[in-house]
């Protein structure tokens, strides 16, 4: 079998470490709304293509760049035009 | 839940489980338990600074300060042949967590549970036995766990206890590549047909968890919901391209 992108697919499961660190609260059960499809998930739904840097991740419903998230020299760079919105749900915050 | 930060955790045991999958059981100072599903983030530090991070699910129930992650020997990998191969007790290891909250079963969510794994993407769907062990639950609960051969299973001879408890729970195994002589059971790859044989009917409403290599996950989520079940109930974990089951 060779290997191509449907492979390296992970879904929000996988950088929930990640978002967890930026957001302080755990991404994977909050809920995003696409801006272009309309589609609600929870952000453990998104479909993720992570590199080194950081990663990017997808509508499960058409595919749309959601979120894209990257981190270097000190910085973390956050794209987010694919949300419509994003809901933090108080349970889910990280505790401090 | 408790502070996101990178601990070090004491490797206490390391134990074999299959040829390429190792449990390492780790003591984690300050730990403050974890939810069946959950899993940690790992990193190694190279002599050079470099590191590399790797997300391992947990295989344990919670247990105090105790944490095992099994974990898969990947020969390209960068992490695994350092993990399954090269740590010993006493070493110590960095990580965090636990994260997660998807991917997650407690018994108190019901049922019935129809898990899906493909090769290590039944570590998570363990801890969730495990915990409906340890409450005693009595959650209907089918496990379909596809392997390239018997050889291969992880906890194997747990899930046979835990099913000959008689509480509800099933094992089924589908063994892709290689099957023992007088092999009676599923010897292909999950498809529509072996679900609809092994799952719930959709009018169940049953909770599905599907965890494992990215393709697997996602041709099993797929005829999930072709049979009937109710995409919200479905719920994936993709392991990208680790084994090939």
């Amino acid at each position: 079998m060779t290997m191509d992108e449907t492979d390296l697919r992970l879904d929000g499961n996988g950088v929930a470490g990640m978002l967890a660190e930026v957001f302080g609260f755990e991404m994977t059960v909050c809920w995003g709304c696409c801006a272009g499809c309309g589609a609600s998930n929870q952000l453990g739904a998104m479909l993720v293509y992570a590199h080194g840097m950081g990663a990017v991740a997808c509508c499960p419903a058409c595919g749309q760049h959601l979120l894209r998230i990257a981190r270097g020299e000190g910085r973390w760079w956050l794209d987010l035009r694919g949300l419509a919105w994003l809901q933090l749900d108080e349970q889910a915050r990280m505790a401090g | 839940m408790g502070r996101l930060s990178w601990r070090l955790a004491d490797v206490v045991e390391v134990r074999p489980e299959t040829g390429r999958v190792v449990t390492l059981a780790l003591a984690v100072p300050g730990w403050d338990g974890h939810r069946p599903g959950q899993h940690v983030d790992v990193r190694l530090t190279a002599e050079d600074g470099y590191q590399a991070e790797r997300a391992y699910s947990i295989a344990s129930a919670p247990d105090g300060s105790r944490v095992e992650l099994a974990v898969e020997r990947l020969e390209d990998g960068e992490v695994s042949p350092y993990l399954a191969g090269e740590l010993r007790k006493g070493d110590q290891l960095e990580l965090r967590g636990p994260v997660g909250g998807y991917f997650v079963w407690e018994p108190d969510r019901g049922g019935p549970l129809l898990l899906v794994g493909g090769g290590s993407g039944v570590v998570p769907l363990m801890a969730m036995l495990r915990q409906r062990a340890a409450d005693g639950s009595n959650v209907p609960a089918r496990l379909l766990y596809s392997s390239r051969d018997l050889e291969d299973v992880i906890f194997r001879e747990e899930l046979e206890r835990l099913e000959a408890a008689g509480d509800g729970l099933t094992v089924t195994y589908a063994l892709t590549r290689a099957q023992p002589a007088g092999w009676t059971g599923y010897a292909r790859r999950v498809d529509a047909v072996m679900l609809e044989e092994v799952g719930w009917p959709p009018g169940e409403r049953p909770l599905a968890y599907v965890c494992g290599p990215t393709r697997l996950v996602e041709a099993v989520a797929g005829h999930l919901v072709a049979l009937g079940h109710d995409p919200s109930r479905v719920r994936t974990e993709r392991f990208g391209p680790t084994g090939v089951p």
